[in-house]
């Protein structure tokens, strides 16, 4: 049941995976984006990741998705120039893809990994002691790995000022006081005596 | 679901993206939403190896790669924006000031 699930999941993102990258309008692509965040959502949910499931759908989907399809039709971009040059770069792309897919899945087909059971965090022992996908998280993640936490913390204030800084127009029709100006003019240049 | 399915899960998102990369040239826009797939795929395999190999370092991996992909999104948009602002196009032909 739940392999016949991943299997469905899996193909439905692949598929709109592949429309982000080919379709030629934008928004069409932005939404075909939050299609595959909700499909890869719910096959983390299969692989029993409930908090990253629905972090996923609130950070993707709710933010960068909606930022993305905010910028998309904030910015009007003619449609017919986007598509120039695709025929140019398309057949060396996909000899390069083919080369690198076909080599990958050569490789991984039939790979199979073992839990070596004497490190890391066991997902089973914080079940049988009681603690749910987002308490287990949330306990490991507040100690042992506070120090990267904090620091993401930091990465993110950064981004968001810089963005902020980027995109704010110094140049607006406000009529806002520059306090250097403002310092820096002489007697001379205001009052004239005659 | 074995770990096999998640690598060849994640390595087809993955080409996806690398493929969106090469020929969306005229577009930015289309640039950003083939990274944020790519990052995409590196998050499957993160939960996949989690679930497999019943470790929950993944997912909490698969966390700060998220807190990245918000990051980077932002960051770049916000160029875009200011680039579209002064050129008028998003084209990566155009962006060549820099160049010398």
């Amino acid at each position: 049941m739940t392999s016949t699930l991943f299997y469905i999941f899996s193909i439905t993102t692949i598929l709109s995976s592949f429309f982000v990258v080919f379709s030629s309008n934008p928004v069409h692509s932005v939404l075909f984006l939050i299609f595959s965040f909700f499909n890869v959502a719910i096959i983390f949910l299969l692989s029993d990741a409930e908090f990253l499931a629905m972090t996923l759908v609130i950070v993707y989907v709710g933010a960068v998705a909606v930022l993305f399809l905010f910028v998309v039709m904030m910015l009007n971009i003619n449609e017919v120039l986007v598509k120039e040059g695709f025929l140019k770069y398309f057949p060396l792309g996909l000899l390069l893809i083919s080369v690198f897919l076909t080599e990958l899945i050569v490789v991984f087909k039939d790979l199979e990994f073992f839990s070596s059971n004497n490190s890391g965090i066991s997902i089973s022992n914080l079940l049988n002691q009681g603690h749910e996908n987002t308490k287990s998280l949330g306990l490991y993640l507040y100690t042992d790995f506070f120090i990267i936490f904090q620091i993401s913390g930091y990465l993110l204030l950064v981004a968001m000022i810089g963005a902020i800084v980027l995109a704010h127009d110094n140049k607006l029709s406000l009529k806002s006081q520059n306090i250097l100006k403002q310092k820096q003019v002489k007697k001379d240049d205001i009052i004239k005596l005659k | 679901m074995t770990s096999s399915n998640y690598l060849i899960l994640s390595s087809i998102i993955f080409s996806i993206g690398f493929l969106g990369i090469f020929i969306n040239r005229k577009n930015i826009i289309s640039i950003l939403m083939s990274i944020e797939l790519m990052l995409l795929a590196t998050n499957i395999n993160f939960v996949g190896f989690s679930n497999t190999l019943d470790d929950l370092f993944g997912q909490i991996f698969a966390l700060f790669i998220l807190v990245v992909a918000a990051a980077e999104a932002a960051i770049g948009l916000a160029i875009l924006t200011i680039f579209f602002k002064k050129s008028g196009s998003i084209s990566i032909d155009k962006i060549n000031k820099l160049k010398g």
